[in-house]
């Protein structure tokens, strides 16, 4: 699709999509500060700053990005990321200005009030505690955990309720000021609007923003694993879960696209973006067949974490009443073990590759879904990270899919959570 | 906007379709009407149903359809609620014709078959112990039966409990599907990459082939007089407590209706959930969520509050949305906030309409409540003629401290608060 792209001279990045029949538009900015970027003692800090940039500052008082969306009948929203963090509107295109407005008063002048600071402390905690509540929450966080022991994906993005209870108003204000600048950052606007007169608005708003120093390159790499990591955890809960991660290389990394294909194959394809594929269920991948067709489990998926950094490629499985831990993961290995064995038959690479070809297009839903794919992309390198990515799925060939098994899919380099699900007591 | 185009076909089914020519695929939503309403006495039986609609057919087996539908890059889900069976789906224009005609074989001619019905089973066991230890899910479950007393299908768990799970037999699936799942009741609605020869040639010929049972959509009853009460669900192993306050609303073409809903998006669901937002989370910060909600059917609906807080917090936090609930009465709502809301619903028409997943949502909202292919055009005129007085006094009529259930889950203490 057409796409325009230009650098203001503070080193905005500017990507305008234009869609000439749509009366919609959503305006995005992606920062290049996610939880990677912390340190201990400040986990979650990203996350609680992403929150306060709510709560006005500049020509922004409090309640006012509220009312001026809400009043447009618009929908708004932020996300953090453990590499960057997203803020979002989508409003009637006409209102295009109320959105550049907002996003750059909050790139540089929020107020971060001591007493707002304070009452989302208590926000934020209840958000953690809300996700405690579910068992794959502990499952997700003892992953990370333990299979990294010196870079930041140690923690998710929530933080730690520790440093979430003694974290300060100045470390929090400082983390804004330092990485939310417009050289640290891409607009991104995709809807009905006409892209020389959007530019020229987007200049009179963000062009007198100042930048910062760049941030750092982050140093911190994990270490190689030498032999697995495993964790039993027991608490009550109503099933007991698996959870299996294998270190893969960054987004960036000439493997990635074979590892799209070897993650389809092994527990199906549900997009790029979180939210878009909802309740649905990929049936005709391996795992499932092992799995849920056995009646071992009643819930399973596989998903690439794609991050600037070297993550993890995940197996999740809820276990069915009566069904052994030991030999779900058995099952589990056997299937890792025949993709480390034999490429995948045509056929079923051909499924796989139009699963992903597919899901290309259904991310597309609406303008909101394509300011997400572009921001997404932005964050982790570049917008067209996803279009690049399919073209590279369309010549993966199946001996490339059962070479990244064997590199990656090691025990040597797997960690495991068992998650013993104890009696709910009375 | 042209209005939506809608087709009776021949067989009795509604096609209901609107062109978004700039998403590039297409996404449908549909339904039957063999949800919990359907199922009678057969606790269970229609959620089973729905499950084993794509577990395999007289022609393929369960593998065979997944491999089919993931082999040409196409989605479909069978969901059950309390009225409806539903159904949605994505395709593209080049493979519409071949996901329609997947659509009217797992509806017309699933084959049950045993090994999947016993898969299907313990898939049910597991998802009720998961929402039985879900402190939301478990205090909504509770919130509905005492809203909806007497085994009302509104107030039902659709899954129906572990018995009902135990008990249900092939049979019973087979003829509660011979029974209600067929063309007549049928909806499906069309969006995205549509035009005239997509939806003649590759949905409605599918669809028209459809035969099945003559029975028609079942009667749904009035929901029984509602008795507020409340319960305390003790939850020790959890680290949050979840509060949910509920009572009887309306149904969907009730009178009141629109202002009702108004009034709900005003009370706690606008910006960043309207006055019960900004009491409990922004000014108190007392919780990550808190908010209404409102759900109309065809023969009645529930408005409701939820909110995830603290335990230490609870007796502020359900003395915060008591005092929100007053004052409606003390200080209703100013005419700047309705106006606000107005102006929202008016701007929503753009905002939530620009996925194909929404458009298809609505289309067949309209279709199904029976509100016109000219709806949305009509809209904004239905809410410029709400006034400020008769939202207030809907506030006033419906959301009464003294007409409601409160159910609270979650590692509650000693202590009962009341609302």
């Amino acid at each position: 699709m057409p796409t325009r792209v230009e650098t203001l001279d503070n080193g905005l990045k500017v990507i305008l999509r234009p869609i000439p029949d749509t009366k919609a538009l959503s305006t995005w900015v992606v920062y290049r500060i996610g939880s990677r970027n912390e340190v201990p003692g400040m986990t979650g800090s990203t996350h609680w700053v992403e929150h306060m940039l709510f709560k006005g500052g500049g020509k922004l008082g409090k309640g006012d990005i509220d009312k001026m969306i809400s009043r447009l009948g618009g929908k708004m929203n932020a996300f953090t990321d453990t590499d960057y963090t997203m803020y979002f509107e989508t409003i009637p295109a006409g209102a295009m200005d109320t959105a550049l407005m907002i996003e750059s008063e909050r790139m540089r002048n929020a107020a971060f009030d001591p007493k707002e600071v304070e009452a989302e402390r208590t926000v934020v905690i209840s958000e953690r505690e809300g996700a405690e509540n579910q068992p794959d929450f502990a499952v997700e966080e003892e992953l990370w955990g333990l299979a990294f022991h010196v870079h930041p994906y140690h923690w998710t993005a929530i933080g730690y309720k520790q440093d979430l209870a003694t974290l300060d108003r100045d470390p929090l204000y400082r983390h804004y000021l330092r990485f939310y600048a417009p050289n640290n950052a891409s607009l991104v606007l995709v809807g009905g609007f006409d892209p020389a007169v959007a530019m020229q608005h987007i200049r009179e708003a963000f062009g007198p923003l100042k930048p910062e120093t760049p941030p750092d390159p982050l140093r911190l790499s994990e270490p190689e694993q030498h032999g697995e990591r495993r964790s039993d955890l027991e608490r009550p809960g109503p099933a007991d879960l698996l959870s299996a991660g294998w270190h893969i290389p960054a987004a960036s990394h000439d493997d990635i696209p074979a590892l799209v294909l070897l993650t389809t194959v092994l527990g199906g394809w549900r997009g790029t973006v979180p939210f878009a594929a909802g309740d649905w269920q990929p049936r005709s991948n391996r795992l499932y067949r092992a799995l849920v067709d056995t009646r071992l489990a009643t819930d399973v998926g596989v998903r690439q974490e794609m991050k600037l950094d070297p993550a993890l490629l995940i197996a999740s499985v809820t276990l069915a009443r009566g069904a052994s831990l030991d030999r779900v993961e058995a099952v589990l290995d056997r299937e890792v073990e025949k993709l480390q064995r034999a490429p995948p038959p045509k056929a079923e690479l051909a499924r796989a590759r139009q699963q992903v070809r597919a899901w290309a297009r259904y991310e597309q839903d609406g303008v909101t879904f394509q300011g997400i794919l572009l921001s997404a992309g932005e964050g982790l390198g570049s917008w067209e990270f996803g279009e690049a990515l399919l073209a590279k799925v369309e010549k993966v060939r199946a001996e490339q899919v059962r070479a990244v098994a064997r590199a990656y899919l090691v025990d040597a380099h797997r960690t495991v959570v068992r998650f013993h699900a104890q009696e709910v007591p009375a | 906007m042209n209005l939506p185009d809608r087709t009776v076909l021949e067989n009795g089914a509604v096609l209901v379709s609107h062109a978004l020519p700039s998403n590039p695929f297409i996404a449908f939503r549909g339904s039957v009407p063999a949800g919990v309403a359907a199922e009678g006495s057969d606790v269970g039986v229609a959620e089973f149903t729905s499950r084993l609609l794509l577990s395999g057919t007289r022609r393929r087996s369960a593998a065979k359809l997944a491999d089919r539908l993931e082999g040409i890059g196409a989605t479909l889900e069978f969901h059950n609620g309390e009225e409806l069976l539903s159904f949605q789906g994505r395709c593209t224009r080049e493979t519409a014709a071949e996901t329609v005609r997947i659509l009217v074989e797992c509806l017309s001619g699933p084959s049950f078959p045993p090994k999947e019905i016993e898969r299907v089973r313990g898939e049910l066991l597991n998802d009720v112990r998961i929402e039985a230890d879900d402190t939301r899910a478990r205090a909504f479950r509770e919130l509905a039966r005492l809203v909806f007393p007497k085994d009302h299908p509104y107030g039902r768990d659709p899954k129906g409990g572990e018995a009902p799970i135990r008990r249900i037999r092939r049979a019973d699936i087979v003829s509660f599907h011979e029974a209600h799942v067929g063309p007549e009741g049928l909806i499906l609605a069309a969006t995205g990459d549509v035009d005239r020869a997509v939806l003649d040639d590759a949905i409605a010929a599918p669809l028209s082939r459809l035969r099945g049972d003559e029975g028609g959509p079942p009667a749904i009853p009035p929901p029984p007089p509602h008795r507020p009460g409340s319960a305390w669900l003790p939850m020790p192993h959890k680290t949050q407590v979840d509060i949910a306050i509920g009572a009887p609303g309306v149904p969907r073409r009730h009178a009141d209706y629109y202002a009702l809903n108004l009034a709900n998006l005003l009370f706690g669901r606008i910006g960043l959930y309207g006055r019960l937002g900004r009491n409990l989370r922004d000014e108190q910060g007392l919780a990550y969520y808190a908010f209404s909600g409102l759900d109309a059917r065809t023969a009645g609906g529930m408005w409701s509050i939820s909110a995830g807080v603290n335990s230490a917090n609870l007796g502020k936090a359900i003395e915060s949305i008591r005092a929100e609930m007053d004052r409606l009465r003390t200080e209703p709502f100013t005419l700047e906030e309705i106006t606000d809301g107005k102006d929202n619903q008016m701007g929503s028409l753009i905002v939530s309409l620009e996925r194909n997943a929404e458009v298809a949502s609505e289309l067949h909202r309209m279709e199904y409540y029976g509100l016109g292919m000219d709806f949305l055009e009509r809209y904004p005129e239905i809410i410029a003629g709400l006034t400020g007085e008769r939202v207030r006094d809907v506030a006033r009529k419906y959301f009464l401290p003294s007409a409601s259930s409160m159910v609270v889950a979650g590692p509650v203490g000693r202590t009962r608060f009341r609302l």
